[in-house]
C-alpha cells in the first residue's frame, strides 16, 4: 500500500514533445494523495489531453520523472498502467454495449466461465462501495450516459484501480445525473480512500467537489493548490493567464450596420438540447459564441441552419423567414461549417471539386442540371487560391489533405452561391497555426465584405480576437452576451463555467501560489 | 493531377480490372475451344446469346448498382421480378397485355416504396428490411400462382407478349454508326482538353473504347448481327442511367448520399428523396426484368427467378461497386454480369461440366473484391506518403512510384 506521507502520485517535471516537434507538455509537476479528489483545469490546447495520455499510458513523456506509490516507474503500455492501479475514464466510455452490465464490469477477468456465481457477489459488494446500486443484468445499450460513467467507474474498482483519472465525465450529462457523479466521487475519495484525479470545464463542480486543484496553461502547471484557498476568480485568472494578448486588436474593424438587424433568431429551441434563444445579428457583424461541450452550442447553430428536425421557433433573415429546411435555408444564403469536418462537412471520396460545388451545384450547372467540369475547376481552384490550401490538384480526394487544409475546404465551399450568414462550428479547432491564421482571416474578410458570421469556439481568446460581440452558453441557453471589448477571457470562463454572479474584472491573487515555472 | 497521371490511374487495375478480366476469359475460351477444335467461340451467334443471357441480371444489375451508390442495398430484386411476371402473366388474359404490363410495373412500385420507406423513416437497416421483402414477396408470388405455373392463353396476348420481348433488331449498322461516332466524338473531346488544358476528365477515354469495341464487335459479327430486345432494353437503360449519373446534378448528389449522408444533408440535399428515389428504381427495374422473363415464356412458375438477387449483386461487386456507398459503374456492372455468364456459356460450350462451376464463379467474385480491396488500400497508402511530402522508407518510395513518376 501507499505509504503515509508520499503522494500516490507524483509527476516531475514531465515533458512531451511529439515527433512532428509540437511541444504539447513543457514541464507539469502534479501530487496526487490517496483520499483526495484532484481537479484538473485548463483551457483548449494547454494540455490536458496530453497528459490524461501519458497518465494513462497511451503515450510515453519525453522527459521527466513519473512517481508512483514513492518509486520512479517508467511505464510504456496501458496495460501496464492498468496493471499497477491507474483507471483511466475517457470521454467516450469504451463499453461493450450489447452485455450486460455485470459482463462490462468484469470484462478484463481472465476466467473461462462468462458469468460465475462469484461476480455476481463480487459485483454487489462493489457497487455497495461506491454506494451506487445498478441492476447488474440491464444491457449497457440501454443505459443513460450518465449510468454508463458509473459502469466504467464500476470497471475501473473491479480492475483493482487505486487512481481514477476522470476526463470531463460530467460534460454530456444531465444536471441529476451530474450529482450521482459528484457523490460517488466523493464517496471514492473519502470512504474508500481512492485517489481521484477529475478534469472539467466547469468552475463551479471544480470548487464544490475537489480537495486539491491544478491548472494547467501552455503545457505548464501554473498553479496547484487546495481548493478552499480558491474562488472562481482565481481560478479563471489563472487557466486565462494575463495580460491576454490579442491575436490582433478587435477595434480595428468598423463596418458593423447597427441600423437594421440581419439576422433575427426568436425563440428558437429544441427538445432537451436547446432552450429558447432569441438574438440578433447585424450586417458585418461578427457574433462569437462562448460554451464548453455539451452547452448547447452546436445545436444552436444546427436549428439556425435548420437542419434540426425537432427544433421551433423562427429564424428571419433580411426580413425574409427562412423556411423549414436545410436547402431553404442553404437558399436563402446561410452556410453551416460543421464540427466534424470529415463526418459532416465534407465527403471524404470526393475529390476537393467535387466537394467545394456541391451546396450549390445548380449553380454551376447547365440548365441547371449538367454540371460544367471546366466551371467547376475554376471555382475549386480560385478556392485553393485563396484560402492557401496546400495541395497537388485539386483533382484528388479530399480525404489526402491534412485537417487543416481539408477544414479550408469545408469552408471554401460555400463561398461562391451568395452566401450571406456564415455559421462557423469550431473552424480553428485541431489545425495548425498557419491555417488558422488563413482562417480567422477569411472570417473577417467575410464580415468586412458586408456578411455576418457566428463564430463558435472553445478557444475564447480568438473569440475575443476576432468577435465584435460574444454570447455565452451553457447547459443549452444563453447566459449572457457581452461586448468584446468589454469582457475578458477570464469572465468568459467564468459565464461558460456557470458562473453568473458576481463577476468582476480584476483578478484576487492574495491566496494563489505563485506560478510553478515561468512561461516561456 | 495531369492526363497522363490520371490515365494511369482509370487504366490501373482497380479501376479497370473486370474490363480486364472478361477480355482475358473471352480470349482463353476461344483459344480453348479453337485448340479442342470446337466451332468459333467467339462467333456472332454465341456473343449475343451471351448477352441476351445476361440482359435481365444486367438491368437489375444496373438498378442494383445505383442503389448500391447510396449506401443502401437492396435484396428483394429477384422475388420482385417474379412478381412481377406472375401478374402479367396472371392478367394478361383478362386485361390485355400493356394493361397488364403496367400493373406489374406499379406492382413492383409498390414494393420499392415500401422498401424505401421503411428503411429511411423506420431507419431499419436495408438489409434486414429486403431480406424480408425477399421471403415476403416471394410468398406472395405462391400466394397468386397458387404454387403452380400460371400460363397465358390467349393467342393475341402472347403474340404481343413475343413481339415485347423476343423481337430481333439487326444491329449491324446501327453498332456500326453509333461506334464510330462514339469514338469520333470522344477523341474530339479529348484533344478539345488538350487544347483548353483543362483539367482531365476521364470518361472519353472510355467512351472511345466503348466506341472503337463496339464498331470492332460489328465487324466481327459480320452483317448478319441481330440481337433480341431485352440487349436493346439493357443497353438503353445502362446508357442512360450512365448519362444521369456521370453528367448531371442528380448523379452527382447521388454519390454524395452514399459517400456521407450528413454532409450532403448539410450541403441542402434531400437526402431521403435520393435514397427512396433509388429503392424505386430498383425495384421498377426488378419488376421490368420479371415482365421480360414472363414475355420470354409465355408463362411463369412460383420458383421463377430464385436466388437470382445474389447473381445481381455478384455482377456488381464483379464491377468494383462498394458496398459502403459514395462509388460504383453501371457499366461496369454490366461487363460484370457479361462476364458471369460468358463464364457459365464457356463452361456449357466447353462441357466442362457444371459441376465445378459455382466453384470457379465464387472464386473469382472473391479475387475481384480482393484486387479492389487491396488495390484500394495501397492507392491510400501512396496518397498519405505524398501528402506529408515524406517518403521515409524504401518501401513507402516504391509503393509511391507509379504515380509519382507521372506527375
Amino acid at each position: 500500500m501507499t505509504k503515509p506521507g508520499v503522494p500516490i502520485l507524483e509527476l516531475v517535471g514531465v515533458e512531451k514533445v511529439f515527433p512532428n516537434g509540437t511541444c504539447a507538455l513543457r514541464g507539469v509537476d502534479l501530487a496526487v494523495w490517496s483520499g483526495k479528489v484532484h481537479g484538473l483545469l485548463g483551457a483548449n490546447g494547454a494540455g490536458k489531453s496530453t497528459l490524461i495520455k501519458v497518465l494513462s499510458g497511451a503515450i510515453p513523456a519525453s522527459k521527466g520523472a513519473v512517481i508512483w506509490r514513492g518509486s520512479r516507474v517508467n511505464w510504456s503500455t496501458p496495460a501496464e498502467v492498468k496493471a499497477a492501479g491507474i483507471a483511466t475514464l475517457h470521454q467516450h466510455i469504451p463499453l461493450v454495449p450489447t452485455l450486460s452490465v455485470l459482463e462490462n464490469v468484469f470484462l478484463g477477468d481472465h476466467g473461462i466461465w462468462r458469468c460465475s456465481p462469484v461476480d455476481g457477489a463480487r459485483f454487489d459488494q462493489l457497487t455497495a462501495s461506491i454506494g451506487y446500486d445498478i441492476d447488474p443484468y440491464a444491457l449497457v445499450a440501454d443505459l443513460s450516459i450518465g449510468q454508463r460513467q458509473m459502469v466504467a467507474i464500476l470497471q475501473a474498482l473491479a480492475a483493482g484501480a487505486d487512481l481514477i483519472v476522470m476526463d470531463e465525465p460530467t460534460a454530456s450529462l444531465a444536471s441529476e445525473e451530474r450529482e450521482v457523479v459528484y457523490r460517488v466521487v466523493r464517496h471514492l475519495a473519502a470512504s474508500e480512500g481512492k485517489a481521484v484525479v477529475f478534469v472539467s470545464h466547469f468552475l463551479d463542480e471544480i470548487i464544490a467537489l475537489t480537495d486539491e486543484v491544478t491548472i494547467l496553461r501552455d503545457g505548464t502547471s501554473v498553479l496547484h493548490a487546495r481548493t478552499k484557498d480558491l474562488d472562481e476568480e482565481n481560478i479563471a485568472t489563472a487557466i486565462a493567464g494575463q495580460p491576454v494578448v490579442s491575436l490582433s486588436p478587435p477595434d480595428t474593424r468598423v463596418s458593423v450596420f447597427r441600423d437594421e438587424p440581419f439576422l433575427v433568431v426568436d425563440e428558437l429551441s429544441s427538445p432537451d438540447t436547446l432552450a429558447p434563444c432569441s438574438f440578433k445579428v447585424f450586417r458585418g457583424e461578427i457574433v462569437g459564441v462562448a460554451g464548453f461541450l455539451g452547452s448547447g452550442r452546436s445545436e444552436l447553430l444546427h436549428a439556425i441552419f435548420r437542419a434540426d428536425p425537432h427544433a421551433a421557433g423562427s429564424v428571419r433573415l433580411c426580413g425574409t423567414q427562412v423556411g423549414n429546411s436545410v436547402s431553404a435555408a442553404i437558399h436563402a444564403g446561410i452556410a453551416l461549417v460543421p464540427e466534424d469536418r470529415m463526418r459532416q462537412g465534407l465527403v471524404p471520396d470526393f475529390e476537393l471539386w467535387k466537394n467545394m460545388t456541391l451546396p450549390h451545384l445548380q449553380n454551376v450547372a447547365r440548365a441547371g442540371v449538367f454540371p460544367v467540369r471546366a466551371r467547376e475547376f475554376e471555382w475549386a481552384q480560385e478556392a485553393v487560391r485563396r484560402l492557401s490550401v496546400r495541395t497537388i490538384s485539386v483533382d484528388i480526394p479530399v480525404s489526402e489533405l491534412s485537417g487543416g487544409n481539408a477544414q479550408k475546404i469545408a469552408i471554401a465551399k460555400w463561398l461562391f452561391g451568395g452566401t450571406r450568414l456564415f455559421l462557423l462550428d469550431e473552424p480553428t479547432a485541431g489545425i495548425d497555426v498557419g491555417a488558422r491564421a488563413n482562417i480567422l482571416q477569411l472570417v473577417r474578410e467575410i464580415a468586412a465584405s458586408g456578411s455576418a458570421v457566428i463564430l463558435v469556439s472553445s478557444d475564447f481568446e480568438e473569440l475575443l480576437s476576432v468577435s465584435d460581440r460574444v454570447v455565452v452558453m451553457h447547459k443549452g441557453r444563453i447566459v449572457a452576451e457581452r461586448h468584446a471589448h468589454e469582457t475578458s477571457e477570464h469572465e468568459l470562463i467564468l459565464l461558460s463555467g456557470g458562473v453568473t454572479s458576481a463577476v468582476r474584472h480584476q483578478p484576487a491573487t492574495s491566496c494563489i501560489q505563485q506560478p510553478t515555472r515561468e512561461i516561456p | 493531377m495531369t492526363t497522363r497521371a490520371a490515365l494511369i490511374r482509370y487504366l490501373s487495375l482497380r479501376e479497370a480490372g473486370v474490363y480486364y478480366a472478361f477480355l482475358l476469359l473471352l480470349a482463353v475460351l476461344a483459344i480453348a475451344s479453337a485448340m479442342d477444335g470446337r466451332p468459333n467461340y467467339l462467333s456472332a451467334t454465341n456473343l449475343t446469346n451471351i448477352l441476351d443471357q445476361a440482359s435481365l441480371v444486367g438491368i437489375m444489375g444496373v438498378a442494383m448498382t445505383v442503389i448500391l451508390i447510396t449506401g443502401n442495398f437492396d435484396l428483394s430484386v429477384a422475388s420482385v421480378a417474379a412478381l412481377a411476371a406472375a401478374i402479367l402473366v396472371g392478367t394478361t388474359d383478362i386485361i390485355g397485355f400493356w394493361p397488364a404490363l403496367v400493373a406489374a410495373l406499379a406492382a413492383a412500385a409498390c414494393v420499392g416504396l415500401l422498401n424505401g420507406i421503411i428503411v429511411q423513416f423506420l431507419g431499419i437497416n436495408a438489409f434486414i428490411v429486403t431480406l424480408g421483402t425477399l421471403t415476403a414477396i416471394r410468398g406472395l408470388v405462391l400466394i397468386i400462382t397458387d404454387g403452380r405455373s400460371l400460363m397465358v392463353q390467349n393467342p393475341d396476348a402472347l403474340i404481343a407478349m413475343t413481339n415485347f420481348e423476343s423481337g430481333r433488331v439487326d444491329l449491324y449498322w446501327p453498332l456500326l454508326t453509333a461506334g464510330v461516332l462514339l469514338a469520333l466524338t470522344s477523341i474530339v473531346a479529348i484533344l478539345r482538353h488538350r487544347v483548353m488544358r483543362s483539367l482531365p476528365a476521364m470518361w472519353p477515354f472510355g467512351t472511345a473504347a466503348t466506341g472503337i469495341a463496339m464498331a470492332g464487335l460489328a465487324l466481327l459479327a459480320g452483317p448478319t448481327l441481330s440481337v433480341a430486345n431485352p440487349v436493346i432494353y439493357l443497353f438503353a437503360f445502362a446508357f442512360l442511367a450512365w448519362l444521369v449519373l456521370t453528367f448531371t446534378t442528380v448523379g452527382r448528389r447521388l454519390y454524395a448520399v452514399g459517400g456521407n449522408a450528413e454532409a450532403a444533408r448539410l450541403s441542402g440535399i434531400n437526402v431521403n428523396a435520393y435514397k427512396l428515389g433509388a429503392f424505386l428504381l430498383c425495384s421498377v427495374a426488378a419488376g421490368f426484368a420479371g415482365v421480360l422473363f414472363g414475355c420470354r415464356f409465355g408463362a411463369v412458375n412460383p420458383t421463377a427467378l430464385q436466388g437470382g438477387e445474389l447473381t445481381v449483386i455478384a455482377a456488381a461487386i464483379l464491377g468494383g461497386t462498394s458496398l459502403f456507398g459514395g462509388a460504383g459503374s453501371v457499366v461496369k456492372t454490366v461487363i460484370g454480369a457479361l462476364l458471369l455468364f460468358t463464364l457459365t456459356n464457356g463452361f456449357n460450350i466447353l462441357n466442362l461440366g457444371a459441376n465445378y462451376q459455382g466453384v470457379i464463379e465464387g472464386t473469382v467474385i472473391i479475387v475481384a473484391a480482393a484486387i479492389y480491396t487491396v488495390g484500394g488500400k495501397r492507392r491510400h497508402a501512396t496518397g498519405r506518403n505524398k501528402a506529408s511530402g515524406r517518403a521515409t522508407t524504401e518501401k513507402a518510395a516504391i509503393s509511391a512510384t507509379p504515380t509519382e513518376d507521372a506527375i
